[in-house]
């Protein structure tokens, strides 16, 4: 899943850089205190022991072979944040050292294995956790909870992949990039299968890991505390899995719009296919999309804005009704 | 003293030349800096005559550093697989033009690449890093990373050799259990074997007075050499560029 150098267009380069940066600038700030002195050599290890890791191959069938991403892995044992950053660092590595996956390639393959796999791991299992909790918690779902973590992490992380190629294709006119009919069916197919493999190993790793040593590599969870107002709606574990899944979905919409901004969509398309012409609205809208692709990414983000706020302030009413009717 | 931790002691490093050659006595800021802004340009290529004019300057950088061609070839041939994925795709269902164009263009980035990384010591590869203000928690991870990778590679090495003497072959396919167990149980214990280590090489580098951050151990100046070199890269990647974007025919 490493991009070299050369194969995405410029601007899908360019975007990757920026939204790696940003979201590798929020998670410093975030987790920056966590990872001080004693913990640097801890996280080092994990980094190395992930890199080292995905230098072993697991049988496929048919004398082909997989290897593990980890990012699935790295998030359930050290928390997001952490995971995020010594990703980044396997990814540099990689990168500054073995050739494996381009510099201008770097923001795109961080992206797409440091930000997207270890969220969306993360995120699948701690919304699955809580849900096999309720009924009681066996090995066995536990074994099924991690294995879909990491089957959804390296499948989410090549579908973002595969989009990144079919944009890349499609802005290029064909000069970068690999078209999303060949991109798409190829990496979501071998992925769904090397997801597998990923679910399996990281099970493994995680049984014998909790077997052997359980408390020895996981960070400590933070300290629960009482937070006022919206901060507590982001403080459950469960809400956090969410975020973490909306993070992975907002991070797509600048790649969207670019596509979006470049074609039609259904309507328009089925609109001068017979002739049937726009008429003159009867309200204007404030803000128009489409245009180019700034005027679609500032609508798209405005868009998502007002729907993730709509969204959290029904929560904050859920709650509020629900504290009420448990008061005496 | 705590450069050891992070350079180690093993026999086989990437950067073991590094020392021998004039390229690897350049500053590493001045190599960061030349040769990213020529990967940069080389990316955005996309005439063919261009693409292979790029190709010819990465190889003739590769000649010019004086490094062990055979070692920048096993390096190569090393990363040449996700190369030729992305080429032979181009190649598949884009015409054999487009797929060799593809595979100059990102052989022309990945080659001075690992010019870089052979040619330079891998400490002095991250202080670059450092004094272009890359994040400290990031480049002490980097160097940290770097070393327990050379550990934990011998210690995985060790315990493949140590599978394979009890007549362990790799696995059949997803469908073996006991293969895959194997895998996963190996990779769990060099995680585990890590731990106790990377405590002990923490009470190591605070017995050298590590405060969280390691520093640049030596003192660089950019030399004539440096900026030499520096210019060099950016004249031809301007050039490059200017012709790309057609501003000059």
């Amino acid at each position: 899943m490493h991009i070299p150098d050369g194969l995405m267009d410029p601007t899908v380069s360019a975007i990757g850089w920026i939204e790696f940066l940003v979201v590798l600038g929020a998670v410093l700030l975030l987790a920056g205190n966590r990872i001080k002195e004693r913990n640097l050599p801890r996280v080092a290890v994990l980094s190395a022991g992930i890199f080292v890791a995905q230098m072993l191959n697991f049988p496929i069938g048919g004398g082909t072979t997989g290897h593990l991403v980890g990012g699935a892995l790295f998030a359930i044992i050290a928390g997001p944040l952490v995971a995020v950053i010594g990703m980044t660092v396997v990814l540099l590595i990689q990168s500054l050292m073995f050739g494996d996956g381009g510099i201008t390639a770097l923001g795109l393959n961080a992206l797409n294995m440091a930000v997207i796999a270890p969220l969306t791991g993360w995120g699948v299992y701690t919304l699955l956790k809580t849900m096999t909790e309720k009924g009681g918690r066996s090995s066995a779902a536990s074994g099924f909870v991690v294995g879909a973590a990491a089957w959804a992490s390296v499948f989410v992380a090549a579908a973002a992949c595969a989009a990144e190629l079919a944009v890349s294709h499609a802005v290029s006119s064909g000069a970068y990039g690999i078209a999303a009919t060949v991109s798409v069916p190829a990496m979501l197919g071998m992925h769904a299968v090397i997801g597998v493999g990923e679910g399996i190993i990281t099970v493994g790793v995680l049984a014998y890991l909790w077997s052997v040593q359980p408390d020895a590599i996981t960070s400590a969870s933070p300290t629960k505390k009482v937070l006022p107002g919206w901060r507590a709606l982001i403080n459950g574990s469960t809400a956090r899995a969410v975020v973490a899944i909306i993070i992975v979905f907002a991070l797509a919409l600048p790649l969207y719009f670019l596509y979006a901004s470049a074609g039609k969509d259904g309507l328009e398309k089925t609109m001068e296919n017979s002739n049937v012409a726009e008429g003159e609205p009867p309200l204007a809208s404030p803000f128009s999309y489409g245009q180019d692709y700034f005027n679609a990414l500032f609508a798209g983000l405005l868009g998502f804005l007002s729907v993730a706020l709509v969204a959290l302030g029904m929560m904050k009413l859920v709650r509020m009704r629900g504290s009420r009717g448990t008061n005496p | 003293m705590i450069v050891v931790h992070v350079r180690g002691q093993g026999n086989y490093r990437l950067d073991e030349h590094a020392s021998e050659v004039w390229f690897g006595r350049l500053d590493a800021r001045a190599k960061l800096a030349g040769v990213f802004a020529f990967i940069v340009v080389s990316a955005t290529l996309t005439r063919a005559e261009l693409v292979f004019a790029s190709l010819a300057v990465a190889l003739t950088m590769t000649v010019v550093s004086m490094l062990p061609l055979a070692h920048i070839a096993k390096m190569y041939l090393a990363a040449l697989p996700f190369i030729l994925l992305a080429s032979v795709s181009v190649f598949l269902f884009g015409g054999w033009q487009r797929g060799i164009q593809m595979w100059a263009r990102t052989s022309a980035c990945v080659l001075p690449l690992l010019v870089l990384a052979a040619g330079t010591e891998s400490f002095d590869l991250f202080s670059g890093l450092r004094r272009f203000r890359v994040p400290a928690i990031i480049t002490t991870l980097l160097m940290l990373t770097h070393r327990y990778i050379q550990l934990m590679s011998e210690e995985l090495a060790r315990m493949t050799l140590a599978r394979k003497a009890r007549g362990f072959t790799g696995g059949r396919n997803l469908l073996d259990r006991y293969g895959l167990r194997i895998i996963s149980y190996t990779a769990g214990m060099v995680l585990v074997r890590s731990i106790g280590r990377g405590d002990r090489i923490y009470e190591g580098l605070k017995g050298k007075g590590f405060n969280g951050e390691l520093m640049p151990w030596k003192k660089s100046h950019i030399t004539v050499l440096d900026t030499s070199f520096v210019s060099g890269l950016v004249i031809i990647a301007s050039v490059l560029l200017t012709l790309q974007l057609g501003v000059v025919q």
